[in-house]
């Protein structure tokens, strides 16, 4: 329902910008949060196979309806491969022909622009935006159809053999861990970095894997309250493993300023031509209100509410601080997306075009949220023969 | 300050955390305030069974970490602004990006020292003599293997005879009069 009112919203935006750039632009915007979910989750669901823990039996099978999803978020990524030419400087000379007559290219960086194509042509051109892509969302469903299809046989198998299935989870999730941080950066630098051909960091997959975790839990949260009104998730979702996700998704909100900024200090303190007109571009021109803003919304309001043990612990209080991180990463992506593009870097202004960034997303989020409770609902939300079951169906003081 | 004398308390001892956190409930629910538990390690349940919810470590951790970021960036701002000013390729004196690390590392050290230290603080730490330790069986039990329930004589509700039976109607292994 709100995806199809959302939707016709951003067809009329379109309409009235009278171009469909902003709509693209803001399609990758709704394709990144819903791939941070799918395939952060497919993570997520690794790193809990490898390193067990109630808080892994809590959340498997939500991880892994995430992971499920990822039919949808390859179709979203198909109508960017398709439109790479109105998106990508480098797939289209036509893109800096025009940004040049249009007076948002200087000469001086038309030159560097020129040169970076040229220089990175073997790796950033249409037929390999395909290729990494294809390469990339095969590994991942792959690995998907794996976990799943080996987590149905597990569900059939007596607990008697669940040593078995620990290592046999454990073996294919600990290489997977390290395959999916591969695949994930080349994803990322080829879908959003390469949005500025010219700027190069090496600490930015690590930033989008980190971005992530942080979607994926807090989104892990809203998702298991949510499921707590009702059996079995009333049982097991108990406030220890609440207090637990609160603490684990504090970590990731400060990892996550941690990488952000330490990227910050050092092209700072470089103040290099080649990597300081990035950060230019995302804060002169207005654009420094955002980043403020980005700097408020995505680290300093989770912070110090995570920081209080009374939040973590409140079911209603908890939900709410999530659904503030998730728009607070939707508000980050818009940072980082938005000032690539020349007519935006550092000249944030009006345009009918720019609400797209909020219908778009909200659409693509609001298909997503019913494929994935689709998903969910195919599969039994715990797995009752892993004889660790027993302890998170205690009560709370029973051990005492 | 005089030594005090006379009774201390009545001291029960139990073999398991759950007899403990049992009895401790129950005496919290008949109106008892002036007790205390003694573990061999940390049962929450116990100090939730006697009504001890919060702490002001958190505060302390929490005012000594913005103490430390505040102290730290002062100092750098006050060297590299007016003490001693510096023309480091080309970066105004006030360069607040570089001086973030050390603020956040001073934070952090600050917040753990404000813990720890305010911890042992409103623990009374440290303490060279406590009463308990007279009782032969806390001595050799509270660091091993026993649980202690503690009813004290400052208790409006204390009476030697009557405590001593209350305290035995929970079975404890033992129930002992402590001394200051």
């Amino acid at each position: 329902m709100i995806a199809a009112v959302f939707s016709v919203i951003a067809a009329g935006l379109a309409f009235a910008d009278g171009s469909i750039d902003h709509l693209l632009r803001a399609w990758l915007l709704g394709l990144m949060l819903t791939f941070g979910w799918a395939v952060g989750g497919l993570a997520l669901l690794m790193v809990q196979y490898v390193s067990g823990g109630k808080w892994g039996l809590l959340l498997r099978r939500p991880l892994e309806a995430m992971s499920r999803t990822l039919p949808l978020v390859f179709v979203y990524w198909l109508v960017i491969a398709i439109n790479v030419k109105k998106l990508y400087l480098w797939a289209s000379p036509a893109l800096v022909d025009d940004g040049v007559r249009r007076g948002l290219i200087s000469p001086d960086q038309l030159e560097v622009i020129e040169h970076a194509i040229g220089f990175k042509r073997p790796m950033l051109n249409p037929n390999m935006f395909w290729l990494v892509g294809l390469f990339c969302f095969t590994v991942w469903f792959l690995y998907t159809r794996k976990l799943y299809l080996l987590g149905s046989q597990r569900d059939m198998d007596s607990a008697a053999n669940t040593p078995f299935w620990i290592k046999r989870f454990e073996n294919i999730s600990g290489p997977g861990i390290l395959v999916y941080s591969l695949t994930m950066s080349a994803a990322v630098i080829y879908w959003v970095m390469s949005l500025d051909p010219t700027w190069y960091s090496s600490v930015y997959g690590l930033l989008f894997l980190v971005g992530q975790g942080y979607s994926v839990l807090a989104l892990s949260i809203i998702i298991s309250i949510s499921l707590s009104k009702a059996e079995p998730f009333k049982t097991i979702l108990r406030q220890t493993e609440q207090h637990d996700l609160g603490k684990f998704t504090f970590a990731f909100v400060m990892l996550n300023i941690y990488l952000a900024f330490s990227q910050f200090l050092i092209i700072w303190s470089g103040n290099l031509p080649e990597e300081i007109p990035w950060y230019l571009d995302r804060i002169r021109g207005h654009w420094g209100i955002i980043i403020t803003l980005d700097f408020m919304f995505h680290w300093l309001i989770p912070f110090t509410l995570l920081l209080s043990r009374d939040i973590k612990r409140n079911k209603r209080r908890l939900v709410r601080v999530c659904q503030w991180m998730v728009f607070a990463k939707a508000f980050d992506l818009f940072w980082l997306i938005e000032p690539n593009f020349k007519d935006a870097a550092r000249n944030l202004h009006f345009s009918w075009g720019i609400l797209e960034y909020v219908a778009v997303p909200v659409a693509m989020v609001a298909f997503w949220v019913a494929f994935f409770c689709n998903r969910l609902k195919t599969r039994p939300l715990v797995q009752t023969n892993d004889p660790h079951v027993a302890e998170i169906l205690e009560a709370e003081h029973a051990h005492a | 300050m005089p030594p005090r004398e006379g009774t201390y308390g009545l001291l029960a001892e139990f073999d398991t955390p759950s007899d403990l956190v049992r009895a401790a409930q129950r005496a919290r629910q008949d109106g008892w305030r002036r007790m205390d538990c003694y573990t061999p390690y940390p049962v929450e349940e116990a100090a939730e069974a006697i009504g001890f919810h919060r702490n002001n470590v958190p505060l302390l951790t929490l005012i000594g970490g913005l103490m430390g970021a505040a102290a730290m960036f002062l100092m750098e701002t006050w060297i590299s602004v007016l003490a001693y000013p510096l023309n480091i390729g080309g970066r105004p004196t006030y360069s607040w990006p570089a001086f973030i690390v050390p603020a956040y590392e001073w934070t952090i050290l600050w917040a753990g020292l404000s813990a720890a230290f305010g911890m042992f603080a409103l623990n009374g730490l440290p303490a060279l003599y406590h009463p308990l330790f007279n009782a032969p069986n806390f001595r050799d039990g509270a660091t091993t293997d026993k649980f202690f329930l503690c009813l004290e004589a400052l208790d409006p509700k204390f009476d030697l005879v009557e405590t001593r039976a209350y305290l035995t109607s929970f079975q404890p292994a033992s129930v002992v009069e402590v001394e200051y």
